[in-house]
């Protein structure tokens, strides 16, 4: 991420990964989870945290999850099931059930299609939010294979030449296994910025970059932007974003297209409406695949190469001003054993939530977080 | 052509310069160019279907003018097979990777298609690897394969060095481009096909052509640092681009100096996803069938990755494609911002393109039509 998304050192609240995840567990039961699920979600949410990912750790998405269940948007037990399957490939009903606990059980399905056929393609329909999709596309690291997810989001990004948003921010993430190094674990949203980036620039209250969000005309704007400050996840509404790429001499249209195909895999092609078609905000469709590695190589020889061909990237000369050149994957690896070791920093606004949400539900608020007492 | 998300205008032949060539004339006359390298018959066939596909879509990048002869100089220089004993070496119901013998792209990769669409039909997906291979063409080529038997289809190639890696100052990854293609009803298919820099090589080559200059955040200088103002190539501080023409064409190979940018050009506009997604390209096209792909020792040959996707196997394909049609419908009916250009989905104006060009005729800048003058002499076959 870049520096001007983290959380200011001075202010942030560190806290132990196995307290922040008891608290994330109980907070999702109390809401109306079964414990495996509150479980599985919480694993996803945390994972964000201590990848250093926090756009899509339990700051934002929490909240945003127990809001869901609030209002009925979202359900906390949902009845999800397989509605089309051949040796390879699978359809999914999510039941309106969360991203975060039906992905999960669908990229398991797909890793144990890939162990007979090479690959497993699940489809997810009538789904909901499904954090950040690295997590999904990396547990296929765990079998040895190459892991997919890809998300068809609301419509916040304006395409190439239009003057409304018409399309998601659609993410798509790939994983693939390395021997020593960290795996290479590719996450990010078709999108010039992730629409948490811009609740986390209201939040901090740092100006977004040219080429992140457009006029009320569409018109991508190429100057810094400054966000007036706000704490509600909803002050993004009206907020018209990019396609990665910006403008269309940029690449903006490739961007869009590569959007358009996370729409097709993950909505269209399990009878979901996509795109400016879309009605329902909540709604969020899915799209993971596994590969199995062996099926196309031998899997030593490919992780040796792997090692190699990152440790290359890693070593190129940097360009002045700049410390060294990186891998996706890397920094986040580096960052998730400082984090377990240190805990995960949280912005004070967050802690006061999760006291106010404890205090709401009824759940013990006793941590040993560092500084706690001071927010 | 229309405004729109097709090549950018600057890259289109000025009309003075157009000479309008038959589709069948130049069908014919291309085969008969191929065959005169020890190209069976049936490659000749594939090959040149690839390469006329790519000049009725409007992708002159990729069609005659710049490929034939490209491909003309890697025989000539023994670079590629022209007649490749490939081979599947790993195999499992859904998968393979294939040996390609250093063959031509445009010629295994359209067979290794139709290998994953016999496997989607029966798993539901097929996925192939190449190793060994020589270029690819029109990637889209390839993925329409799929989508003309109603599945979805996916190319990617794993390209010798040419993007800058974000942060560094030197070159080290492929154009590497990635397709995706899938089938609409009445509309047009939606087919997309771009490099993961800002600009595909072959249009550096189209621009020295041209004689247009390159855009802000295409390019990087000599530092690894993005140009982010507009530049023509004869003011950058590198080796003479025609000298990168000559190799082209004469053996077959890129040897510009010019580095491209990820698509993004700044990592604050996203060129760290546009380098990411050329690795994953590597990965999948490349580590996965053992290629020692762009930045891992010497470069020699490109790995190749195609899927297919059988729509059947997720749901009703009628359905699908009428679901398709609004889809893409809907795009089209968004109203324009302030430049007043008409929004278009990946592969629209590229159908158009190809209609119209199948009726009036291909397009060809009047030297290329020279050079195919010289070479039917050289080569004792039928002129254009």
């Amino acid at each position: 991420m870049l520096e001007r998304f983290h959380v200011p050192h001075d202010e942030e609240i560190r806290i132990e990964y196995s307290e922040l995840r008891r608290l994330s567990v109980e907070i999702l039961i109390k809401s109306g989870m079964n414990k495996k699920h509150a479980e599985i979600a919480s694993d996803v949410l945390l994972k964000a945290d201590v990848r250093g990912v926090d756009t899509h750790g339990v700051s934002n998405m929490l909240r945003n999850y127990v809001q869901y269940f609030n209002e009925g948007s979202a359900n906390p037990r949902p009845n999800w099931k397989i509605t089309r399957e051949t040796e390879s490939c699978a359809t999914v009903d999510s039941d309106k059930g969360l991203g975060v606990v039906v992905v999960p059980l669908c990229m398991e399905i797909a890793i144990e299609k890939a162990k007979k056929t090479g690959v497993g393609l699940v489809s997810i329909g009538n789904g909901r939010h499904l954090g950040m999709a690295a997590y999904h596309a990396m547990m296929a690291l765990d079998h040895d294979m190459i892991g997919t997810c890809m998300t068809s989001s609301t419509t916040n990004v304006v395409p190439t030449h239009a003057a409304i948003p018409g399309i998601g921010t659609n993410p798509i993430a790939v994983a693939a296994p390395a021997l020593k190094k960290a795996p290479f674990v590719f996450d990010a949203a078709t999108s010039a910025i992730a629409t948490n980036k811009v609740r986390v620039a209201q939040r901090i209250g740092v100006p977004l970059a040219p080429g992140w969000i457009t006029d009320e005309k569409g018109n991508p704007i190429m100057v810094d932007t400054p966000l007036k400050q706000s704490d509600d996840p909803n002050d993004v509404a009206g907020i018209m974003q990019t396609p990665v790429g910006a403008t269309r001499e940029l690449g903006s249209h490739k961007g869009f297209s590569l959007g358009m195909v996370v729409d097709i895999l993950g909505s269209i092609l399990n009878g979901s409406l996509a795109g400016p078609l879309r009605t329902f905000k909540a709604h969020q469709n899915h799209f993971v695949a596994a590969y199995s590695i062996d099926a196309f190589t031998e899997l030593n020889k490919f992780k040796e190469m792997m090692d190699e061909y990152l440790q290359i990237l890693e070593d190129l000369p940097p360009v002045e001003g700049q410390k060294r050149v990186l891998y996706a994957g890397l920094m986040e690896e580096e960052t998730t054993i400082e984090r377990m070791e240190k805990g995960i920093p949280l912005h004070p606004e967050v802690v006061n939530w999760f006291k106010d949400i404890c205090s709401e539900l009824s759940i013990n608020f006793d941590i040993n977080g560092k500084g706690v007492g001071d927010a | 052509m229309e405004k729109g998300l097709g090549m950018l205008e600057k890259f289109h032949v000025a009309k003075e310069d157009i000479i309008h060539i038959e589709e069948e004339r130049l069908r014919s006359v291309t085969k008969e160019i191929l065959m005169t390298q020890d190209i069976s018959e049936k490659d000749a066939l594939l090959a040149t279907d690839a390469l006329i596909k790519a000049d009725l879509r409007g992708v002159e990048s990729h069609g005659v003018s710049n490929m034939l002869r490209a491909y003309l100089g890697a025989f000539k220089s023994n670079s590629l097979n022209p007649k490749p004993n490939w081979k599947i070496v790993k195999e499992t119901a859904s998968c393979a990777t294939i040996n390609s013998d250093n063959g031509l792209g445009i010629v295994v990769a359209p067979q290794a298609m139709e290998i994953a669409v016999e496997k989607a039909k029966k798993t539901g997906a097929g996925i192939v690897t190449m190793n060994n291979c020589g270029h690819l063409g029109m990637l889209a080529y390839h993925s329409m394969i799929a989508s003309d038997n109603d599945m979805i289809g996916t190319t990617m190639a794993a390209c010798s060095p040419r993007m800058v890696p974000t942060y560094s100052s030197v070159r080290a990854l492929g154009t590497n481009p990635i397709s995706y293609s899938a089938p609409a009803d009445k509309l047009p298919d939606f087919v997309f096909d771009a490099a993961m820099t800002s600009v595909a090589g072959n249009k550096i080559v189209l621009a020295s052509r041209l004689n247009v200059p390159l855009s802000p955040g295409w390019i990087a200088d000599k530092d690894g640092n993005p140009i982010m103002e507009e530049v023509n190539i004869e003011e950058l501080n590198h080796e003479d681009e025609s000298k990168n023409l000559e190799n082209r064409y004469n053996k077959g190979y890129i040897s510009s100096s010019v580095d491209l940018l990820p698509f993004g050009g700044t990592r604050e506009i996203g060129s760290h996803k546009g380098y990411s997604m050329a690795v994953v390209v590597d990965i999948l096209a490349g580590i996965l069938n053992g290629t020692r792909t762009a930045p891992t020792g010497e470069y020699k040959n490109q790995g190749h990755f195609v899927a297919a996707y059988d729509i059947d196997a997720f749901m009703d394909k009628k359905e699908f494609k009428e679901l398709m049609d609004r889809y893409l419908q809907s795009f089209l009916d968004l109203p324009s911002n302030s430049e007043g250009k008409k929004v278009v989905y990946a592969g629209y104006l590229e159908s158009i393109e190809e209609s119209k060009r199948s009726e009036f005729g291909i397009p060809l800048h009047k030297e290329v039509v020279d050079w195919f003058k010289k070479i039917s002499v050289e080569l004792n076959t039928e002129t254009l």
